[in-house]
């Protein structure tokens, strides 16, 4: 009986490979049609090199099919790459569709395919063949989803930037992304036209390639089995309506085009969202033996990053103009001012997401310049938060701090594919690091909950957590109190300090000036892009410049409660000066310029 | 010149499909797949509406658009509204659209079958003039003062009128546009049916132009107009019209001096170019990546 349906079982093996290729690219966020055109190209390029007997008498011709057509596949995805992987969504989309029908249109118009007739091939693939591949891809792919380069590439399916900013070279994962799409391209073609016996150009078409992204896309991309299900329902419902009796004409399209919607419409996870998802790591590791041996910060007081007169315009606009700074290890640096004083430009260029457009840095022995890339810094030992929260919101709190690991952890795929006790060894390395994290900013008991479903305080505590799971040098904070209240700001600054004790030298964006004169060592005031102070908390609390600024700028709530913060310090300043006045002879040195209260007491500096 | 003519009167068309196709993007920033499908019911209804009753074709015009309105929001309605607020909506909106598409072919292959269907042969008289030394039919003259005068109307509709502001509002953010009270819902279902009205249409004068349809005849223009919406710039309405003009002139050329069986290749390897070089396109904006 099983006989009757063996090409069907083989077909699902191979649709399902194809739907693999369209896997490949789509966990790492890109959408590429080229896979069918890729498959082509394997294809009938390969039947020039298939030998008619086995090579050198042992391999046999299927094989060297195989392996000429990945390899095929693979220098095609990346020549086509190069151009295209600069595109995002819908273009990228479009032009490597242009890409499939260019190469269609190209073999038609050769004659060793024998154009639109179409050529012959020998049967070389069975149903045992095709499973056999498929569970080798199937398989690969199981390993690469908890491995460190499976990780990243979800990391920049979730948000580029923050990949980015975690160390992860995006341009190169999603090239090989590409690249793997098209070796399992090449695999696919070779195993359909070597099973099928025969095949013209025309069949690698549009059609047939949205064909493959419908069944990766129902099958789901959350899990690795995702392709394998999209492929029995999609290639099993034909053969269950022609069994009922209502494969009439119109009614099968009709049907499927029905099942397709409602799939798509309520099942947002495809066919593998309805099995329950087992993650990647869910549990916190709190032996602190499992953690891995981490590097020596740089010693206290070595600097870590030096600014000479840089500056950054946008056409006529100077966000920042000449700025010259400084920052030790184990010291915390406060950019303050009001809104629109270009603080996140600055620290932008700090970090290299935006190149300098005059002047010179360098950042943990990095030069800024056009060409410096934010992962190269990440990977140097910088690590950031941003003002908008950029968190992958669907990975859980500890998948995040794990790829935030990136930079200190090992890639594990290989050893995954061959189950080496390593791979086991580097993963509880990995978790417990991040285990560390999580439980130093709070969020132990969230470790499995979505991102997305935090609370802002935690989500903003959590990005921080993720960008210690780097064990950086310097710690960049994008406003880290905003939306945060009293309490949780305090619990903040107690955190930012202890980092700082740890040697990590913290630079730290905040409109919470309160906070900032408690937690900060020195504070650079800037305003239209100008450092218009810069000194000790103490010393910045009394400046009038700094008042005027936050007092003259139009801005926001924020700013105001800046303003009334810094005129209270003011007020209390006199105050204090006038008792000491009072009791001239009693004046004491006061402590160093900050401390852990609250910063409206915290008026005494020493002269 | 013939040859120029010819491609100007081709590319009117693939104008017509892209400026509907670009319309929805440009606005909603979804590519709606069930464009193909909604050309070809166009041109199908538009066989049946004259086969059965016989009108001219000046009141065919206004019935077809009627019919893809009501096709467009459908596909809205079915297609698209229910994916609102996912985080993937993008992706699952090219894909329930394709799943649209296909019922609705289906179905047409339900009333029509699947064989090649014509106008009736005396229905429009096939007058000839001539112009600046190259014949034309008068039905093609009809077909370009058609499309470019539907051309002009969407632009003006989108420029101007208060329809138009809210479009381009929801462009701009659509969060934005639903607290300052914009109807987001009812633009959208608008944006689709004026898209599907201008797809349909154009369905029809392609099988004016060329006398025969069939349910495949959307797929081809469907990834030409991928590339013409591409060329012209994503959401660029006048970019939509001179990319089909570029492409129609192009193709005609190619034919004649290439060989048919490169023609496609004019198409494609136009959209690789432009999306290489100059990936917003002849007429669109770039848009920055924010931090």
């Amino acid at each position: 009986m099983l006989v009757e349906y063996n090409s069907l079982i083989t077909l699902i093996a191979l649709t399902a490979i194809l739907a693999f290729s369209f896997y490949a690219v789509l966990i790492a966020g890109q959408l590429s049609l080229a896979q069918v055109g890729l498959a082509s190209l394997a294809a009938f390029t390969s039947s020039l090199v298939v030998p008619a007997e086995p090579l050198f008498g042992f391999i046999p011709p299927l094989a060297v099919g195989i392996v000429f057509g990945m390899c095929v596949g693979i220098i095609a995805a990346f020549i086509l790459g190069l151009p295209v992987i600069r595109l995002r969504g819908v273009f990228l989309a479009i032009a490597t569709l242009a890409f499939g029908e260019m190469v269609r249109i190209f073999l038609i118009n050769q004659s060793w395919t024998n154009g639109a007739q179409g050529m012959s091939f020998p049967k070389l693939v069975g149903i045992e063949i095709a499973w056999i591949a498929l569970v080798v891809v199937a398989f690969w792919f199981w390993r690469l989803s908890g491995s460190r380069l499976g990780r990243a590439f979800a990391a920049i399916r979730e948000d580029e930037l923050a990949a980015t900013s975690m160390g992860i070279d995006v341009a190169r994962y999603r090239m090989a992304s590409f690249v793997i799409a098209g070796a399992v391209a090449g695999l696919y073609g070779v195993l359909l036209t070597y099973f099928s016996r025969f095949a013209d150009p025309n069949e690698f078409s549009f059609t047939a390639a949205v064909d493959g992204l419908v069944t990766a896309v129902v099958g789901g991309v959350t899990l690795f089995v995702g392709p394998v299900l999209g492929s029995v329902f999609l290639s099993v419902l034909p053969e269950v309506q022609r069994v009922l009796g209502v494969d009439a004409g119109w009614i099968r399209p009709t049907v499927s085009g029905v099942l397709l919607l409602v799939v798509i419409l309520f099942l947002p996870g495809g066919l593998s969202g309805l099995i329950p998802r087992r993650k990647s790591a869910k549990r916190l590791i709190v032996d602190p033996a499992a953690r891995p041996d981490l590097p020596d910060l740089p010693a206290p007081g070595t600097e870590l990053v030096r600014l000479q007169s840089l500056g950054k315009s946008y056409g006529g606009v100077h966000a920042v103009r000449s700025v010259d700074l400084t920052v030790a290890a184990g010291e915390v640096l406060g950019l303050i001012g009001p809104n629109g004083a270009g603080k996140t430009t600055l620290v932008n260029m700090v970090t290299a997401l935006t190149p300098p457009s005059t002047g010179s840095g360098s950042v943990l022995g990095v030069n800024l310049t056009d060409s410096t890339k934010a992962h190269r810094l990440a990977q140097a030992g910088v690590a950031r938060t941003f003002q908008q929260i950029k968190l992958f919101n669907r990975l859980s709190a500890l998948e995040n701090v794990l790829v935030g690991g990136y930079r200190i952890t090992h890639d594990t795929l290989l050893r995954r594919l061959f189950f080496l006790p390593s791979a086991r060894r580097f993963e509880r390395e990995a978790v417990a690091m991040a285990s560390a994290q999580l439980i130093r900013v709070g969020l132990g008991d969230k470790a499995a909950n979505a991102a997305g479903d935090l609370s802002y305080g935690d989500q903003r505590r959590l990005e921080i957590a993720r960008a210690l799971a780097s064990h950086p040098s310097l710690l960049v904070l994008d406003e880290p109190a905003a939306g945060m209240n009293h309490v949780e700001a305090g619990r903040l600054s107690e955190l930012i300090r202890s980092l700082a004790a740890d040697g990590i030298a913290v630079l730290v964006i905040e409109h919470n000036v309160r906070m900032m004169l408690a937690t900060c060592d020195r504070i650079m005031v800037l305003n239209f892009g100008e450092v218009i102070a810069s000194g000790t908390p103490g010393e910045i609390a009394r400046d009038p410049k700094v008042l005027e600024a936050y007092l003259g700028s139009s801005g926001s709530d924020a700013d105001s409660d800046a303003a009334a913060v810094l005129a209270a310090e003011d007020l209390a300043e006199v105050t204090a000066e006038s008792v000491r006045d009072h009791n001239r002879g009693h004046a004491d040195a006061g402590p160093d310029g900050r401390s852990n209260e609250s910063g409206a007491t915290d008026v005494e500096d020493n002269r | 010149m013939q040859l120029f003519l010819d491609g100007i009167f081709l590319g009117s068309i693939y104008a017509l499909f892209a400026i509907g196709f670009t319309l929805v993007f440009g606005i909603l920033d979804r590519l709606n797949l069930a464009h193909a499908a909604v050309f070809t019911a166009g041109a199908l209804v538009g066989i049946e509406i004259v086969t059965r009753l016989g009108v001219p074709i000046w009141l065919l015009i206004p019935m077809v658009l009627v019919f893809g309105a009501v096709l467009g929001i459908l596909i809205e309605r079915i297609a698209f509204r229910p994916l609102a607020g996912r985080h993937d909506a993008h992706f699952a909106g090219l894909i329930s659209s394709i799943a649209f598409g296909a019922i609705l072919l289906s179905l047409l292959q339900a009333m029509y079958g699947a064989d090649t269907r014509r106008f009736p042969a005396d229905i429009f008289t096939p007058t000839r003039v001539e112009i600046l030394g190259a014949t034309v039919s008068l039905l093609q003259v009809v077909i370009l003062i058609i499309s470019v005068s539907l051309m002009i109307v969407l632009t003006w509709l989108v420029a101007k009128s208060k329809l138009g502001r809210g479009m381009r509002t929801i462009a701009e953010n659509p969060h934005a546009a639903a607290v300052l009270g914009l109807n987001v819902g009812r633009i959208s279902s608008t944006t689709f049916a004026l898209s599907s009205a201008l797809g349909a249409v154009a369905g029809v004068l392609f099988t004016l132009n060329v006398n025969a349809a069939s349910l495949g005849i959307g797929h081809a223009v469907e990834l030409k107009a991928l590339a013409v919406i591409v060329v012209g710039g994503m959401g660029s309405l006048p970019g939509a019209l001179i990319g089909g003009l570029i492409l129609g002139v192009a193709e005609v050329l190619a034919v004649n001096y290439i060989g048919s069986s490169w023609r496609d290749m004019v198409a494609f390897g136009l959209l690789f170019l432009i999306l290489i070089l100059r990936p917003q396109g002849l007429f669109g904006a770039r848009k920055t990546r924010e931090v």
